[in-house]
């Protein structure tokens, strides 16, 4: 099996199984401003040593002057290692004296010059836009191509590619890796995604992962998969008290460990104080847990606590853990990525999501947000980290069920809370389901109070 | 392409004679073979085809062959076993060069030793260097210095 070269960056050596494979010739395709060359200088410095240089060629499409000033505003761009182990070329003045058919001869002189373990051209499809027929772009593509797999040397041909393009130009034929950048942008948001649309002799993780440019250059958040060996719920046997007085009497003393709970309702109905009772309770009897809420920042959500009898300061420091992320820039696979990467730690044994909407919201389509819950639920199981997760429900009275039918289908359990009119605005509760258990399915009287929530009698 | 003669590493001047015969129908691989044991000192002749490759070792001898498996009209493995049940050029050291997988198949048929392309400069020299380096010292010499 051939050796793999580590991209810098965990995530896509995640989705790569490993890195790309040595002696290999990936295309890295997308858009203007997709994060091509950062990815691909990334690549180069993380790789490259004296041992083992990179040889990094821009031609007609960004100056190299500007491609050395953009570069190093990444903390990854180590400046001694330029001309040390990364070598920068100009191939495009080069090849505009000797005429772009040249190429593969001016790349191999090249290698043979810096002997390198790494070659880059950035952009190949600027001078593939020079050649003027199809024939030419074919032959000279084949003889770089040739070039390259001849000397062992792993290479890069970046480009602003289009999807369609991929079965019109020979380079895609010839490349052993294709991984495709996309952004995704809409009125307010903007999200980047990553596919890898080829991987020759390797699997990969497939489908779209989100990733974001940051200081230290592109962070890949590999797309959320079900966990291998299916969860067996029967093997759970242990019960998880909510700790919320006259809820855990409804279902035989709690939820089964590991399993994932709805709770649903309107705003103002209870959900968030469920979700706080559900952590800090189980805090307090020594089972770290982890809120993850996207409406209360850190300090609301302090005192909301603090106003319950739960002080923040101590709770922090027996195992309570908050993942607060604005709804307004949040993106899915990276909250996915952070919380899935706590879940992993083992540490956890519960968790709250307040609330899914938020998370849906920020999901660049419907099926994805679906799949993530899926992946999501089965993770908790496997790990054995019971969940609640709060969903925001629009209607206030007249609340018969959940419309959404493929989120109740994913959760073992099902809260629902809602309001009723009389002379009192009351608040309800009811539990709607209960897999793998018998439970009370009367609609129960439920109070806040000052400390926490409280279910009455039936009402 | 210029040639690299006038760029010899120190190490070329102690293999200066050494012919090696390279078998290989691909131009890069051609010139990058010639580049890397040129410039180690070695002298370098190639043939395109196993039948010439064949007609020439007998002819000139060389210290090492190196051969591709897939080169026209006697393929590399065929070309190896020819030349070590051959007693004229049974002397000869075999290399077999190839992305295929086949090392089993080249100590099959007699090969010395068996690289996987492409080509890694510091490994096909140091190969070269083990060869002739065993051969030399079996016959009371030492090929390092």
């Amino acid at each position: 099996m051939a050796e793999k070269v580590l991209t810098g960056c965990a995530g896509l050596d995640e989705v790569l199984l490993g890195g790309i494979p040595e002696n290999t010739i990936t295309v890295l395709m997308g858009a203007p401003g997709t994060g091509k060359t950062i990815l691909a200088e990334q690549l180069a410095f993380a790789n490259a040593t004296p041992e083992a240089p990179a040889l990094y060629l821009t031609t007609l499409s960004e100056p190299l002057e500007k491609i050395l000033v953009h570069g190093q505003s990444h903390s990854f761009y180590d400046v001694n290692k330029v001309g040390v182990s990364v070598f920068y070329e100009d191939l495009g003045i080069m090849l505009r004296d000797s005429g772009v058919e040249k190429l593969p001869e001016i790349v191999l002189e090249l290698i043979l010059a810096r002997r390198p373990r790494f070659v880059f051209i950035d952009s190949f499809k600027a001078l593939n836009e020079l050649l003027t027929t199809p024939e030419k772009r074919r032959t000279v593509t084949y003889d770089l191509a040739n070039v390259l797999s001849s000397y062992h040397c792993t290479s890069f041909l970046v480009g602003e590619y289009s999807q369609e393009m991929m079965t019109e130009l020979p380079v895609f034929a010839i490349a052993d890796v294709i991984v495709q950048l996309i952004k995704h942008s809409t009125n307010v948001r903007e999200q980047r995604f990553l596919r890898i649309e080829k991987l020759r002799g390797s699997g990969s993780v497939p489908g779209l992962h989100a990733f974001s440019i940051k200081k230290d250059g592109i962070e890949v958040y590999p797309r959320l998969l079900t966990p291998p060996v299916t969860p067996l719920y029967a093997a759970r046997v242990e019960r998880v008290n909510t700790a919320v007085p006259g809820l855990d009497e409804m279902i035989a003393e709690g939820f089964w460990r590991g399993s994932t709970t709805l709770v649903a309702g309107p705003t103002g109905s209870g959900k968030t104080i469920i979700g706080l009772h559900f952590i800090c309770e189980g805090v307090l009897k020594g089972e770290p847990g982890l809120y993850v809420g996207f409406q209360e920042n850190p300090t609301q959500l302090g005192r909301i606590m603090a106003g319950l009898g739960w002080p923040p300061e101590k709770l922090m420091k027996e195992g309570f853990e908050l993942m607060y992320r604005s709804p307004v820039e949040m993106q899915l696979d990276e909250v996915t990525s952070e919380l899935f990467k706590r879940v992993r730690e083992g540490k956890l044994k519960r968790v709250v999501i307040d609330a899914l909407g938020d998370l849906e919201r920020s999901s660049i389509d419907r099926e994805r947000f679906s799949d993530f819950v899926y992946a999501l639920s089965q993770w908790f199981a496997a790990e054995n980290v019971t969940c609640m997760m709060n969903y925001e429900l629009t209607n206030l009275f007249e609340i018969h069920g959940i419309s959404d039918q493929e989120i109740s289908n994913m959760s073992d359990n099902i809260v629902l809370l809602r309001f009723r009119e009389g002379k009192k605005m009351e608040r309800t509760l009811r539990i709607i389901k209960t897999r793998g258990s018998a439970h009370d399915n009367r609609e129960h009287r439920l109070e806040i109070t000052s400390k926490g929530v409280v279910i009455n009698q039936v009402t | 392409m210029s040639s690299p003669s006038s760029n010899l590493s120190p190490l070329a001047a102690h293999n200066s004679g050494a012919l090696i015969l390279v078998v290989e129908r691909n131009p890069v691989v051609q010139r990058l073979a010639r580049y890397f044991l040129e410039q180690s000192g070695f002298d370098v002749e190639f043939a395109t085809d196993g039948l010439a490759a064949l007609a020439r070792a007998r002819e000139v001898r060389p210290r090492i062959l190196f051969t591709e498996i897939l080169v026209p009209k006697l393929d590399g493995l065929s070309l190896c076993r020819t030349i070590k049940s051959t007693p004229e050029t049974k002397d000869i050291l075999v290399v077999i060069f190839s992305h295929l997988q086949a090392g089993d198949r080249a100590t099959e048929v007699g090969a010395d030793a068996f690289l996987v392309k492409p080509i890694d400069e510091e490994l096909l020299i140091e190969t070269v260097k083990k060869l002739l380096g065993v051969r030399q010292h079996s016959v009371g010499m030492d090929f390092d210095g």
